[in-house]
């Protein structure tokens, strides 16, 4: 026999129960919370529409991402349209995008090793002058790579443009470019 | 079924489930709707979590309330005041029996599920994903990627680290800021609306 918890779970204690984290016994205690507490029954109810809406907005291709390769080897598994490009160290490329492509892909070889902190600047010939730059980017040292998506919807409607991205290695004695990469976009269709 | 004490003995759906097993089978109708009302909800909460599954989850929801609706008819149930243990019970032992795929999907709506009383149920709410897009765009990169790795898979944080290089703290930590971000925004978002 077990019973139900005596106190409202938190909100983090919720979202960790969504995801499938903490142990056995705390997830039964919430499942047997939740089926008298209608309160925190609607709580649950936000956590998984907000995984919903993450889950909605990313594979519409409305959230530009740092990912990494397993997880596009699982998009790809689970049947989604995925266009990768491979970019060598310092190197540059020619790309574009299909209209049924539902995300962009692309894989930035970079010597990873020993990198604590890592900054991504971008640089659109569309926006002459202007920089993006992204801090603390997540990154797999051991891939040797930096996987990201842009806002593939938005891609599908730019015209021909060149996208520069550097790779900026951040620790306490400063900060060193690791790496260049530059991404030639030829239009689907002239706009 | 193992006994669970999940509720009073005197709350609303105990007394709900009372009215309906000392009534004539089926004769006790708008008690069976706000007793599905009350429950089918939570049971269709469970099956969200437990099988990841809307479709499945609506259909365990079908299924056990039926079933539940159908002892307290028949009087099967010796105690009918501890409904919401048996509901639980009977949510546990078919997501197990699903999950061990010893019952079918198909095989859940098989009973009863036609002669359900017909309640108006809350519905989660559906958020607009081009705003979500948006709030996610205004969070750091980091936890951006933690989001969408934990919530498009609807992953654990040991998995999400695994793949970041992070731990499971450290992935905890970082979603946990994320996700009250996010929340915060799109609530902002909402009520701006």
């Amino acid at each position: 026999m077990s019973t139900a918890m005596p106190t409202h779970p938190s909100w983090d204690a919720l979202v960790d129960y969504w995801l499938g984290d903490g142990d056995a016994a705390a997830s039964d205690a919430i499942d047997a919370h939740l089926m008298q507490c209608d309160a925190c029954g609607a709580l649950v109810d936000e956590v998984s529409a907000l995984s919903r809406g993450v889950r909605d907005a990313f594979a519409r291709g409305q959230v530009p991402a740092m990912l990494t390769p397993a997880f596009v080897d699982r998009l790809k598994a689970t049947g989604r349209r995925v266009r990768e490009y491979r970019v060598s160290h310092n190197g540059s490329i020619v790309c574009s995008v299909a209209p049924d492509d539902e995300l962009l892909v692309s894989h930035l070889s970079a010597p990873l090793q020993g990198v604590t902190r890592l900054d991504a600047v971008l640089a659109l010939s569309l926006a002459p002058g202007r920089e993006q730059r992204l801090h603390d980017i997540p990154f797999d040292a051991q891939a040797g790579e930096v996987v990201f998506t842009p806002r593939t919807a938005e891609v599908h409607h730019l015209p021909t443009h060149d996208l520069r991205v550097r790779l900026i290695a951040v620790d306490a004695g400063g900060e060193r470019e690791i790496g260049h990469y530059t991404f030639h976009h030829q239009a689907a269709r002239p706009a | 079924m193992d006994a669970i004490d999940v509720a009073a003995p005197d709350s609303a759906e105990a007394q709900l489930a009372q009215r309906i097993a000392h009534a004539p089978a089926g004769a006790a109708r708008d008690a069976e709707a706000q007793l599905y009302r009350l429950l089918a909800p939570r049971v269709r909460r469970y099956g969200q979590r437990h099988l990841r599954d809307d479709h499945t989850a609506d259909d365990l929801m079908q299924h056990v309330m039926a079933l539940a609706i159908e002892k307290l008819r028949s009087g099967a149930l010796d105690e009918p005041r501890r409904i919401v243990s048996f509901v639980f019970g009977a949510c546990r032992m078919t997501v197990l029996d699903l999950l061990r795929g010893q019952r079918r999907r198909d095989e859940l709506l098989r009973r009863h599920a036609d002669d359900l009383p017909l309640a108006d149920l809350h519905v989660a709410p559906r958020l607009d994903h081009e705003r979500v897009a948006r709030c996610l765009e205004r969070l750091p990169e980091r936890e951006r990627a933690v989001l969408v790795l934990s919530f498009y898979e609807e992953q654990p944080a040991e998995a999400v680290g695994h793949s970041l290089g992070l731990s499971a703290g450290n992935v905890r930590v970082i979603r946990h800021r994320g996700i009250d971000r996010l929340r915060r925004c799109v609530d902002g978002g909402r009520r701006a609306a």
